[in-house]
């Protein structure tokens, strides 16, 4: 359930060597995937592939909390994810195609797309308060893994202006979705 | 010189009379508009105070749709779409606490008088 969060924090990692920013050789360590591979700066197109996954894997889990749970709260999040990150997408889309930027599948976006794949399967296999408990669980992580990958490695890295601009203009979304499924998280804990 | 200014001040006092009377006359104090911005998950200000039957306008600038809804179901501006705005009208005095319905971290008030 947490493989999206640890794909996210590769990320993480994988930008701040890119970035030049890891400082110690424990750092290091304590991420083996990310040192075996040699750091390559994320390129805007890298970027703009691993937003669109990152907006398109939680539309779908939103679609899936809409097929299995029942309820309201839940629901209304679910439905809310899904038009959020498609506005997100859509934006942007509307920008890569304006800076004839063609988004370019990587590492990291394609790791994305893997584990959220697993995390769906497992959240397929529950019902009732144990798929809205799991679903929202997920929700949590992936939120607060998606934050830091923003603020650590998808704006430093960004070159051009305005995808900058955009990945700061998202970043309130996310702080948003973040404490609204905490939020929930303890709601369907009680 | 005192004499000179008495009539001016007493006239002035009449000009101001007659302008609130004829004010009253017309229905009161003009009601005005009032521009909240809602941009970065924040509506801008967020407190506002306004006189019943000013309207307010929220400008949504997010990429994602809001909403102004007021906790106690005194008004609801409906969905307001990406880069959309909505419009009411105040109709009593009063604190309300509103919220976005579709984010509610999003938090605003509006001071009726």
């Amino acid at each position: 359930m947490r493989s999206l969060a640890l794909s996210l924090a590769a990320l993480l990692v994988a930008g701040a060597c890119a970035s030049g920013s890891m400082e110690n050789a424990d750092s290091m360590a304590a991420a083996p995937q990310a040192q075996q591979r040699p750091a390559q700066p994320l390129t805007d197109a890298n970027i703009a592939a691993i937003v669109v996954a990152a907006n398109t894997i939680d539309i779908e889990n939103g679609k899936l909390a809409l097929e299995r749970s029942g309820t309201d709260n839940i629901r209304r999040f679910a439905q809310t994810m899904i038009t959020d990150h498609s506005g997100v997408n859509q934006a942007a889309v509307d920008l890569v195609t304006k800076l004839k930027v063609t988004p370019v599948d990587n590492a990291t976006s394609n790791g994305l797309v893997e584990s959220a794949n697993a995390t769906r399967a497992s959240l397929r296999a529950r019902s009732g308060a144990d798929f809205d408990r799991a679903y929202i669980a997920n929700e949590v992580d992936y939120h607060r893994a998606v934050l830091s990958a923003i603020d650590d490695a998808l704006i430093p890295n960004a070159q051009n202006a305005e995808l900058r601009a955009l990945l700061v203009s998202v970043r309130p979304a996310i702080a948003a979705h973040l404490q609204h499924a905490e939020s929930l998280k303890q709601q369907v804990a009680n | 010189m005192a004499r000179s200014r008495v009539p001016r001040a007493i006239a002035r006092g009449a000009a101001l009379l007659l302008g609130a009377i004829l004010l009253w006359g017309m229905g009161g104090v003009p009601s005005r508009t009032h521009v909240l911005r809602i941009t970065g998950f924040q509506f801008v200000p967020p407190r506002i105070h306004v006189a019943v039957g000013d309207t307010l306008t929220w400008v949504n600038e997010d990429i994602v749709p809001h909403t102004a809804t007021a906790a106690t179901g005194a008004w609801d501006s409906g969905t307001i779409a990406a880069k959309g705005r909505a419009t009411l009208v105040i109709r009593a005095p009063g604190r309300v606490e509103y919220q976005c319905a579709l984010h509610p971290t999003m938090k605003g008030m509006v001071v009726a008088e």
